[in-house]
């Protein structure tokens, strides 16, 4: 017996954890650097471009595991790169809203960059169960998108044992709390930026691989994603990863049920009501935002 | 020296006048240029990139003659990023500035409503290569062509089909929230309507978007028999993949703009079944002309295969330079030379890769007949086969098997 709420919600659930992927990392560099930084879905973009390269070279399974870790690794180079000679020579200069303004026009040179190097042509990345479907006791789906969605729920538990149990992972969260009192503890804070900022940008990469197997790939791909992000990082409260997590459940479940009983026309449009309600009601966030202020 | 220097002023006049001859000469052999909308960014700049094959096609065809009155024909490109605020701005740019004599392209229904209606207030021919909405050329406007069927005639053999073959007792709607695809809702609800078919939903989706499993969920508790799908080839081909995911059967019919290249790379033997109404230049292939295109094409871009897009492109740029021709000769004053191109466009009867071309009076196509299709797998892969009506049919309709006896 198949119901059709079940089914929405569990549509929601698994489109909710590759958003939560995107997200966790948008959320990171804003609580540790503050940085909103708007070209974060065009690392996931990046990622699902060198996916489709590696799995000209290797297709099946291995293909896909490789394509995987090679995004993984690609995108957290160029993050490395990205955070070391863009963001970290502006972050003691300038403002806020100068450094919004760079990560607007990183977006814009990454799409464009991306349309003349890869084409406008849209792609997929090999699905390596062939789009094979799945029935559950209560609902269908993909086996690919049960993957993506064990696949998401690993990778988050590994980061909130690797935020809350290494000594790297308590750092970073210290200088997301109070920077200067972890400057005053010996922590390199230089060296804590790109850290997070590699993370976030291959948690990006890992999604967009994720969401380019499920979805297409194509050099616009990153823009959707990056507003869901926000979205979901308000939501949840802005530098607050166990917000992000919620969040981006919430968000997918919110979207696919909304579409289902209320209006198709508006299910994008439900993330940003969301994000209006919110800072009306309660401006913090769900989970509350950073509490360094 | 009162001599001298009345001599060094003549010869200094003297050189004026050469050098000005010389502009002149330099302005006789300027390339005429021809102004083209169409979303060169955005998520429909793929089919833009194929329409814009199709007129380069066209362009060094003529230049290789000779060009237009001994001048070489150049497109100037205005990118629409389909929308219509953008194509609004974009043709303005291409009218007062390059001041182009006319412009052609243009794709998405929504944009080209809003690009017309610029082109007929500042009294610029305009031919319309991609777009489908009636809109377009049923507001009187006598500025505006359009070298492409209409949603009516697109649909007009689909509807025969489904009145007298299919006879569906149940159908359901899944489209774009564009003019492209509520145009088309309007005519296919009519239709179901007439032959008495029950409408179970109709569902909307974005230009962009990725995800349907929403939509196709809720088709899925409804099991339509006959499922509209009003998309491009993105969105087209992602609700394909993504049915299948779902297990979701049905007989998916489309308007036939999705069926690209790009299309059947993405969907691989996933679109078996599907349908649409289609102008593939290479299903014609008994007419010379249509066969003598695709083989100039695959000389031009090697291994690519003309889809719908590049021969609308084609036959769009070899409408506009057929009726400057036949203009006579430009007389250089900007809205005499737009008139003329106006009146000659008009009178337009040329066979092209679409077919015979040929305007009625709101400046819409007529002759251009567009036929519903089926994806068959033949050798495991996907082609298109026209199925209906019997006289010109190459293959008969499959019924659409459910997702486990599909033998790919």
């Amino acid at each position: 017996m198949e119901s059709l709420f079940l089914q929405q919600v569990f549509n929601g659930i698994i489109v909710g954890s590759v958003y939560c992927l995107i997200a966790i990392g948008l959320t990171m560099i804003f609580g540790v650097m503050k940085i909103a930084n708007f070209a974060h879905g065009d690392f996931s973009m990046l990622g699902a471009y060198f996916a489709i390269y590696f799995l000209l070279l290797i297709s099946g399974w291995v293909g896909w595991i490789g394509a995987l870790i090679i995004a993984g690794i690609g995108v957290g180079l160029i993050g490395l790169l990205v955070e070391r000679f863009l963001f970290r020579p502006l972050l003691t200069r300038w403002t806020d809203i100068d450094i919004i303004m760079v990560s607007i026009g990183l977006f814009i040179f990454l799409e464009n960059g991306a349309r003349l190097i890869f084409g406008t042509a849209p792609k997929m990345i090999a699905d390596p169960f062939h789009s094979q479907g799945i029935n559950l006791l209560f609902f269908s789906t993909s086996m690919i998108r049960l993957l993506c969605f064990f696949f998401s729920v690993v990778m988050i538990i590994f980061l909130q044992m690797f935020l809350t149990k290494t000594k790297m992972g308590v750092a970073i969260r210290a200088t997301s709390q109070n920077r200067n009192a972890s400057l005053l503890m010996g922590i390199n804070i230089n060296f804590i930026y790109s850290i997070t900022f590699v993370v976030g940008s291959v948690l990006a990469g890992l999604g967009g691989v994720l969401y380019g197997t499920i979805f297409a790939v194509f050099p616009m791909m990153g823009a959707m994603p990056t507003l869901k992000a926000f979205a979901i990082t308000i939501l949840g409260g802005m530098g607050n990863i166990r917000g992000a997590i919620f969040g981006g459940f919430i968000l997918g479940i919110a979207e696919t049920l909304g579409g289902n009983y209320i209006s198709m026309q508006y299910k994008n449009a439900i993330g940003f009501i969301i994000i209006i309600l919110v800072l009306l009601i309660i401006p913090q966030g769900l989970f509350g935002g950073r509490q360094n202020k | 020296m009162v001599k001298r220097s009345w001599m060094v002023w003549m010869a200094a006049m003297v050189i004026c006048f050469s050098l000005m001859g010389n502009h002149s000469q330099l302005k006789a052999a300027e390339p005429f240029s021809i102004g083209i909308l169409g979303p060169f960014t955005g998520s429909l700049a793929f089919n833009a990139e194929e329409m814009k094959k199709g007129m380069m096609l066209a362009v060094d065809e003529v230049n290789a003659k000779g060009g237009v009155f001994g001048r070489k024909v150049e497109l100037i490109y205005g990118d629409t990023e389909a929308k219509p605020d953008k194509g609004v701005a974009a043709v303005k740019k291409l009218i007062t500035r390059d001041k182009v004599l006319v412009v052609g392209g243009g794709y998405a229904s929504s944009v080209n409503i809003a690009t017309t209606e610029v082109c007929q207030n500042e009294k610029v021919p305009i031919v319309v290569a991609i777009a489908i909405s009636p809109t377009i050329t049923n507001r009187g406007f006598d500025y505006v062509f359009r070298t492409s069927p209409n949603s009516p005639q697109f649909l007009s053999g689909m509807n025969d089909w489904l009145e007298k073959v299919k006879k569906p007792k149940t159908v359901a709607f899944l489209m774009e929230n564009t003019d492209y695809g509520r145009d088309g809702e309007k005519i296919w609800s009519a239709q179901s309507k007439k032959i008495g078919a029950k409408e179970l939903a109709h569902l909307y989706f974005e230009i962009g978007d990725t995800d349907f499993t929403t939509q196709i969920s809720k088709l899925k508790e409804l099991k339509p028999e006959v499922t509209f799908n009003i998309a491009s080839t993105t969105e087209a081909a992602l609700i394909q993949k993504q049915a299948k995911e779902l297990n979701f059967v049905t007989q998916w019919i489309g308007v036939g703009g999705q069926f690209t290249e790009a299309y059947f790379k993405m969907c691989g033997t996933v679109c078996q079944y599907a349908m649409g109404s289609s102008l593939e230049p290479t299903l014609a292939m008994k007419n010379p002309i249509v066969a003598d295109f695709v083989k100039r094409y695959e000389a031009k871009y090697q291994k690519a295969r003309p889809g719908i897009f590049s021969s609308q492109g084609y036959d769009n740029i070899m409408v506009i330079i057929d009726a400057i021709k036949r203009t006579g000769k430009l007389t250089g004053d900007l809205q005499k030379d737009r008139d003329a191109i106006r009146d000659a466009l008009r009178k337009t009867s040329i066979e092209l890769s679409q077919g015979k071309i040929e305007f009625d009076k709101n400046g819409q196509v007529y002759t251009v007949v567009p036929s519903p299709v089926q994806v068959h797998i033949v050798d495991g892969k996907p082609q298109l086969s026209i199925i209906y009506p019997p006289d010109r049919a190459g293959a008969a309709y499959q019924e659409p098997l459910p997702w486990g006896k599909r033998k790919i």
